[in-house]
């Protein structure tokens, strides 16, 4: 039995990814800081969209069984 | 993989969760389809990666666009920035880049059902407008060209056709994909339980199509400064 009861679900769990980009550019935009970092704020979001197809694979690919 | 790697129901008979795709007759997902999608996974960090070095240079340039060094002469000593057309080009080939995404998804629905004479239309029509881009972008390189951007003309330039040109190699590579699916097609290879191909390579164009979207949005819509 798949731990999630539909596999879909699983992007939410990638979503933490780019939900923690989010936060921090929203840290780095709230704080004033004298430079954002935009390349690691996409990475983060990226990884949160890569991450999510990742457990939705793992999930839908593991058998019933 | 057992001989029934196709069947859209789960050992049990309920439907399965994920009936969408191909899945194997316990429940998993078709190895095509796997492999596709972790290829995928694989490639939005790729395009991170590219996006990351873009919003970097853009951030620290105190212009965006940078300013075109063939502007700069003794009555404008300040120069121009360089500019962006979305007409006539670009906005007429992302119409078609999306419409594409449709027309392959009508594909993929009516293969599923075992419609082949709608497959081999829209998947023809798919391929087609895949080209189609090419040669339209292939058009609007030339025309940038002409008005001074290329490759090596400073950061803009570079981050525009590296943005750009990956984009194309795997609208290239998409287009390759959907020739060898036409083709496999137009052979009767592919019937409502032997489609797994055609469902990798929709979910590899549906991708192309979103990065497409997200590039257009960044280089031709958001503003400058």
């Amino acid at each position: 039995m798949h731990p999630l009861r539909h596999p879909r679900n699983a992007i939410f769990v990638g979503a933490v990814f780019s939900a923690l980009g989010l936060l921090y550019l929203g840290i780095q935009t709230v704080a004033g800081w004298p430079h954002v970092d935009y390349a690691g704020t996409t990475m983060l979001i990226l990884l949160g969209v890569a991450m999510s197809i990742l457990f939705y694979v793992l999930i839908a690919g593991s058998p019933n069984d | 993989m057992t001989a029934d790697s196709h069947a859209l129901t789960t050992s049990t008979g309920e439907q399965s969760p994920v009936a969408g795709l191909t899945h194997d007759a316990r429940g998993g997902i078709s190895n095509v389809v796997l492999g596709m999608l972790l290829f995928l996974t694989s490639e939005v960090m790729f395009f991170g990666g590219l996006f990351a070095a873009y919003f970097n240079v853009r951030a620290n340039a105190p212009h965006w666009p940078t300013i075109n060094p063939e502007s700069i002469t003794a009555a404008n000593p300040a120069g121009e920035q360089f500019q962006l057309a979305i007409l006539p080009l670009v906005g007429p080939a992302t119409v078609l880049l999306i419409l594409s995404s449709f027309t392959c998804q009508y594909a993929v629905w009516a293969i599923r059902r075992g419609d082949r004479t709608a497959f081999l239309r829209n998947i023809g029509v798919t391929f087609a407008i895949g080209v189609t881009f090419l040669l339209m972008q292939a058009t609007d390189y030339v025309a940038l060209a002409n008005e001074g951007l290329t490759l090596s003309a400073g950061t803009y330039g570079t981050t525009y056709f590296t943005l750009t040109g990956f984009h194309g190699a795997h609208v290239f590579g998409g287009a390759i994909m959907l020739g060898v699916v036409l083709y496999r097609g137009l052979a009767g290879q592919f019937s409502a339980r032997h489609h797994d191909a055609v469902e990798a390579v929709s979910l590899y164009w549906h991708f192309v199509d979103v990065v497409w979207i997200l590039l257009f949005s960044l280089l031709y819509l958001l503003p400058g400064k």
